[in-house]
């Protein structure tokens, strides 16, 4: 739309012109108007052809039209005093009638169908002009909303995939661990009982470094995840031990998980033992006699890029404090670039071996038997995914939510393992060798500011509703 | 909004293939062979453990009819081996790989623990 524009309803025919203005003639290629420069003139052509247009700095030529005889041009600017916003040139020899403002103003009186149209024509780029500026708030506004469908959409598709994924996978887990009733309980007093007669053996479940950290003065560990490996170290040692082979056994180390215990249980059950586990599993470090050693501190194995990528979420924090830099949106793209590679590591470094993933999360002890396989198959895919998603620039708040979620989760987690003292491992890139640390617990704050930061501030190289955005566009 | 699905479409593609690279780890070529444990282990004579260059791996006590299987791969300069439980050993192999210490405590260790350690030698490759 520009003020050069002309057509309608008026032809220079119908216009009484009554011998106004000067009759010009324009050559081909020659400029009658020029966009940007004050309106001094209406034009209207006699013979020939014109192309209206409009031009850039950098002189990109976007053609808007081109009039004949009888049509006219430049009305619009003098009504409104505005620059052009568009060129006229000649194509062909034109002969131009040239109508100074003063003329203009007589000619409007005498012809009301003029002026008419003109204020149609501007009610109309008004109007439209209404609905662009419309158009650019809903996106922005569109950008800055979450809706539950987004989560449904991130949530959902991981869920899908990660079950899906399983069916496929050699390593594959049950969605929930079947745990088999039938063990035989004791209470704490009968066990005290059976420490004080010599009468029963027990049996530890748990990890050699838990083992080690606390155990039941003269129990025997056998940690059910290398069962099949040392089963016949077991026996062996059962059959150095002076009428251990017809004592029962009574196995211990389970947690809120309940996995360790009860499945050894039901192992040395198929293997024809007598067992038995505590009704109050977690009862034996405080009734029952123990041997505790300072827990040492667990290797840190070398990490290589990912350990160096830990450093930029804690090295986020200086960018913070600093308030224009806090609210940029290009802080929060280098966020979401930063925590969607993080998590996509995080992701691909579990995805494949769901079981080991599940044995970090009943090491944290905070999960119910049943959810542990579940958590441990959807969390790396709902970490890839929106990962993936806040890297492409698409719902990109809802998945700064979820990763902040995930955040909260993973601190909550490292601290009460740090409280608690427990000898795990992390689970957060690496398979093994990466302890429980404040360390990892600053790590993790880091990233949950990075994705507050692109929840209140991201909106740019966004693919989002309403098209890919690559810059700001303030309205 | 098809430009972007095709775009989420495309890289969630090279996403799994590269998942599926991940997986699979360095080659498993160099240490792929027999390897038998040094030392007797729980009074049932020694361990033939054999790497397959296919990812999997048996574990077999002389005296003990049972035979363990488990997965492993390559990766940086150890070898990690899984159990269906979830439990990670790691394996270093010294003296060009022709010998294999397994780590059997289930965490990591920059040299295998001497009480939690097997030791094995490699008898012939597999190719």
């Amino acid at each position: 739309m520009n003020s050069e524009k002309a057509s309608g309803p008026e032809k220079a025919a119908e216009l009484k012109l009554d011998d106004m203005g000067q009759e010009v003639v324009a050559l081909p290629g020659g400029r009658i108007v020029s966009q940007g420069e004050a309106p001094e003139f209406f034009y209207v052509i006699q013979s020939g052809k014109v192309r209206v247009f409009r031009e850039t700095e950098d002189g990109i030529r976007t053609p808007l039209t081109e009039l004949g005889p009888g049509a006219y041009f430049g009305e619009v600017a003098l009504v409104t005093g505005q620059p052009r916003t568009a060129s006229v040139e000649a194509i062909e020899e034109s002969r131009l009638i040239k109508i100074s403002k003063e003329e203009f103003d007589r000619l409007l009186d005498e012809n009301p169908r003029l002026a008419r149209h003109i204020i149609n024509q501007l009610s109309q780029w008004l109007v439209a002009g209404d609905r662009r500026l419309e158009t650019e708030t809903v996106h922005q506004v569109k950008l800055r909303q979450v809706s539950w469908f987004d989560y449904v959409l991130i949530l959902g598709l991981s869920l899908v995939f990660a079950v899906v994924f399983n069916l496929y996978n050699d390593n594959q887990i049950p969605l929930v661990p079947q745990l088999r009733d039938g063990v035989p309980t004791i209470s704490m007093n009968k066990a005290v009982e059976y420490v004080q007669n010599n009468g029963a053996l027990f049996v530890d479940a748990r990890k050699s470094n838990f083992f080690d950290q606390r155990h039941i003065k003269g129990a025997l560990n056998l940690p059910v995840i290398f069962f099949d490996l040392q089963f016949p170290m077991f026996q062996f040692m059962l059959t150095q031990m002076e009428g251990a082979k017809e004592k029962p056994i009574i196995v211990y180390g389970g947690n809120f998980s309940r996995r360790f215990d009860l499945e050894l249980a039901h192992l040395l059950m198929d293997k024809g033992y007598k067992v038995m586990v505590f009704n109050d599993y977690g009862g034996w470090e405080k009734a029952l006699p123990t041997v505790a050693k300072k827990a040492k501190p667990l290797p840190s194995m070398p990490l290589g890029f990912a350990g160096a990528m830990e450093w930029l979420p804690v090295s986020i924090f200086v960018l913070f404090l600093i308030p224009p830099v806090r609210r940029s949106p290009y802080l929060s793209v280098g966020c979401r670039l930063i925590l969607g590679v993080i998590f996509i590591g995080f992701a691909l470094s579990k995805i494949m071996r769901p079981a080991v993933f599940a044995l970090n999360v009943v090491e944290y002890g905070l999960t119910p038997a049943w959810g542990v396989n579940l958590w441990a198959l959807f969390l790396p895919w709902a970490e890839l995914l929106a990962g993936l998603f806040l890297v492409l620039g698409i719902r990109t708040r809802a998945s700064a939510t979820i990763i902040g979620g995930m955040n909260v989760i993973f601190i909550v987690g490292l601290v009460n393992a740090i409280f608690l003292g427990l000898p795990i491992n992390c689970g957060c890139v690496g398979e093994v060798g990466e302890p429980v640390t404040w360390w990892k617990v600053l790590k993790n704050s880091g990233m949950l500011f990075m994705a507050l930061q692109i929840f209140l501030y991201d909106r740019l190289f966004v693919l989002d509703r309403g098209g890919f955005v690559w810059r700001a566009r303030p309205i | 909004m098809t430009q972007g699905f095709r775009k989420l479409v495309l890289i969630m593609g090279l996403a799994l293939v590269w998942l599926a690279a991940w997986g699979c780890g360095e080659s498993r070529a160099p240490f792929a062979g027999h390897y038998r444990s040094e030392a007797a282990y729980a009074g049932k004579g020694h361990i033939d453990l054999t790497l397959k260059e296919n990812g999997e791996a048996t574990w077999k006590l002389e005296q003990d009819p049972a035979t363990l299987k488990f997965k492993w791969k390559v990766e940086g300069k150890q070898l990690f081996m899984y159990t269906k439980e979830g439990a990670v050993l790691i394996v270093n192999p010294t003296e060009d790989g022709k010998k294999l210490s397994m780590d059997i405590s289930g965490s990591w260790h920059a040299s295998c623990p001497v009480d939690q350690c097997i030791t094995f030698v490699k008898v012939s490759g597999e190719r």
